[in-house]
């Protein structure tokens, strides 16, 4: 008796064993407190900038409020790119990920739009409440960035961008807006997050901790192909096809590569600071460990890739670090879209994988 | 285009010889016998054929993943399509007796994953994706001609998914999904905002669009992907909700020639379990059974095809496959369960393979 409740208190005193593996709880509210909710704050608190640097650019145009705008706008791509992988709950209503982007647009509605607007000074673009009711295509990020990176950009600087630049404060405050929005929805300790942190079987899509986990691989699982199929295949071209760097999300701010590897370093984060790999029985470890490792290569890749994606895409050792970006795209989305899962006993690798 | 060359080797290869004397023993025993597209519990890709028991009579390789199968009325031959956006389907002899054969698609079109044979077999239907037009097509292929493509249809919709051949052996009737995909973005969907769903009939020898049939505007969110026919010849479809994801519209519903359409009732607590998502639909062999699945929600209903009652739901995680089998509906799952329901004797077993989204009961 006293042998075992010795080894009972050695099991009980070896942090690792502690450690090694968090409840569904903790891995849940790790996700949500750590990771989710911190990712829509910034978004936010981007966004506000984002629209407070816009509307000193309209009041007083020059070449350096310009340039502070510019710089915002990738700060806010980079926000954006750690939390749009969350197609769930508050990003899902209204539209919203279609408003705050509109892509793919395969025959590119958004650039005929805003030219559109550009052109006849449509006046009811440069007030956010009559913005929200136009085209999705019109009031997002592709929108402002054609806006402030776009042929005619120049003018912002000038007087003579005073329509352009009050369109582009109404597109930036509507992001704000939606941005504090679905923040203050994350934050809400009753919302989103309750209901995954605390399923119920009342609930129609979180009825027990199994599904909850299942919709934080699912965001990994889809967010792989995601970044895959819609932002590096696209420029880099499939089978071999020659590289198309104009169909590249955010190419001419010449966010694409930072925006892609934000979505990376986001799954990653979802990944790491969630504890979820460690969920999975100790012998699984190797799974969290290879995605991380695999992670970590993609940064590596990615810092090989300089400059425009234009001049990227026409330098082979730079389409070789892309195609490299790809090949460990599809590693980290087997070991975290089916490995996992199965360690995990979930079972998001197969039929779930909707679409058919 | 690597994909089509690696794939043209692996067909080559593909019958599994060491199961060939379980594939005759099988058939030999007129079991019932059943094929789905499997992912392999190694890793990799196939059709297979297993039987009611849950014996694995044999399969063939495929490079990626396969989707829906159909067969020859005539030959018996079997036609596995690849889960869209693929460009090859693999026409196989489940006896065994004649080496597999791989069809790819053309230049600009891929398959959806579902086709269907003429009634004399001289002809196969595939549905298809014209994506530079976001204009569904079903590929005509001649069989007797080793399969070549001779024409096509318009499906009078974007994103044609199941096909079925009427039982008057002239009429198409289409489950145009109405999502705009494009191969450059993968299964992206590109137009949820304007889909346009719709079920169409097709007159099958002239293409001619005998109807077409769409829900009330207020739903074209919803995606009417598979199809089956009940015992009087009306088309039961089941949907995918591409909405606001808080939102629970009614999924399933059926269709006729003489151009109704509605949707059925399902009590809220059962719609609640399909998740927005039905994987397949499937009738008894009389007809009188209406099989629908939900993989996300792991849920498969009974329906009674004359009153749409549900007669059983089936707890099954990621459930998707049906099929009607001797006394029932068998069902099969992702997680490589096989069960029988609603009649059916059928054991709910295990088998090493992991069934993807359709069941067919080889003829």
């Amino acid at each position: 008796m006293r042998v075992w409740l010795a080894l009972l208190i050695g099991l009980l005193a070896t942090p690792a064993f502690a450690q090694l593996h968090p409840t569904a709880r903790t891995v849940i509210t790790q996700a949500v407190e750590d990771v989710i909710r911190p990712g829509f704050a910034g978004f936010a608190t981007e966004t506000e900038r984002l629209a407070a640097a816009q509307a000193e650019l309209c009041a007083g145009p020059s070449a350096d409020a310009l340039a502070v705008v510019r710089g915002q706008f990738g700060a806010v791509v980079q926000a954006w790119s750690g939390i749009e992988v969350y197609r769930f709950g508050p990003l899902m209503t209204d539209n919203r990920t279609e408003r705050i982007l509109f892509w793919p647009d395969r025959k590119g509605i958004a650039l005929r739009q805003v030219q559109a607007i550009l052109a006849t000074e449509d006046e009811t673009a440069t007030d956010p409440a009559t913005l929200y009711g136009k085209s999705v295509a019109v009031q997002g990020l592709g929108a402002l960035e054609f806006v402030l990176f776009g042929t005619g950009a120049e003018t912002l600087g000038t007087a003579e961008g005073d329509f352009r630049c009050s369109y582009g404060s109404a597109i930036a405050a509507l992001l704000s807006s939606t941005a504090a929005e679905m923040s203050s929805e994350w934050a809400d300790p009753a919302g989103i997050s309750a209901r995954l942190i605390r399923p119920d079987e009342s609930d129609l899509d979180y009825r027990d901790n199994a599904e909850v986990l299942q919709e934080l691989v699912g965001v990994m699982a889809h967010g792989l192909e995601m970044i895959r199929d819609q932002r590096i295949l696209p420029f880099l071209g499939r089978g071999g096809a020659e590289p198309k760097p104009k169909s590249a999300l955010f190419w001419r701010s010449n966010q694409t590569m930072p925006s892609i590897l934000a979505n990376f370093a986001a799954l990653r984060a979802l990944l790491v600071n969630s504890d979820i790999w460690e969920y999975a029985p100790t012998e699984q470890f190797w799974i969290g460990e290879q995605a991380m490792a695999e992670f970590d290569s993609v940064a590596i890749y990615g810092s090989g890739v300089t400059g425009t994606v234009e001049e990227a895409m026409a330098d082979p050792a730079q389409v070789d670090q892309v195609a490299n970006i790809v090949i460990s795209s599809q590693v980290i989305g087997k070991l975290v879209g089916e490995d996992l899962p199965a360690a995990l006993g979930l079972s998001v690798g197969f039929s779930s994988l909707d679409g058919d | 285009m690597w994909q089509r060359r690696a794939f043209l080797k692996a067909a080559g290869a593909g019958f599994v010889a060491s199961l060939l004397p379980r594939r005759a023993e099988a058939l030999e025993r007129a079991e019932l016998l059943f094929a789905s597209s499997i992912q392999k519990t190694a890793g990799g890709y196939a059709a297979a054929l297993v039987s009611e028991a849950g014996t694995l009579i044999a399969s063939v390789d495929l490079p990626e993943r396969g989707h829906d199968l159909t067969f020859s009325p005539v030959t018996g031959q079997a036609v596995v399509f690849a889960r869209q956006p693929g460009t090859f389907a693999v026409v196989f002899d489940p006896a065994g007796a004649v080496a597999p054969q791989t069809i790819t698609s053309i230049e600009g079109r891929h398959f959806f994953g579902h086709g269907a044979f003429s009634p004399d077999g001289r002809l196969l239907y595939a549905t298809e994706n014209d994506f530079e037009n976001a204009r569904g097509v079903i590929g005509i292929y001649d069989v007797a001609g080793g399969f070549r493509r001779i024409g096509e249809f318009d499906t009078f919709g974007t994103g044609p998914h199941e096909m079925l051949l009427m039982p008057d052996g002239e009429t198409f009737v289409i489950a145009n999904g109405g999502i705009e995909t494009h191969p450059d973005y993968g299964r992206a969907e590109l137009n949820l905002e304007t889909m346009d769903p719709s079920v169409a009939f097709i007159d099958r020898r002239t293409g001619d669009l005998i109807g077409q049939l769409r829900l009330a505007a207020g739903l074209h969110k919803l995606s009417i992907r598979h199809m089956a026919f009940d015992r009087q010849g009306r088309v039961w479809f089941g949907c995918q909700f591409r909405g606001d994801p808080g939102d629970r519209p009614q999924l399933v519903g059926y269709a006729t020639r003489e151009g109704e359409i509605r949707l059925i009732e399902l009590p809220e607590g059962t719609l609640g379990d399909l998740r927005n998502y039905v994987g397949s639909v499937a009738a008894s062999s009389d007809g009188a059974v209406i099989g629908v699945s939900s993989p996300e929600g792991n849920t498969i209903l009974a329906l009674d095809a004359s009153t749409g009652g549900v007669i059983e739901a089936l707890s099954m995680r990621n459930g998707c496959g049906i099929a009607g089998d001797a006394a029932g509906l068998l069902a099969s799952s992702g997680d490589g369960e096989l069960g029988g329901f609603a009649g059916s004797a059928a054991e709910r077993l295990s088998v090493p393979v992991l069934f993807d989204n359709h069941l067919r009961r080889v003829p």
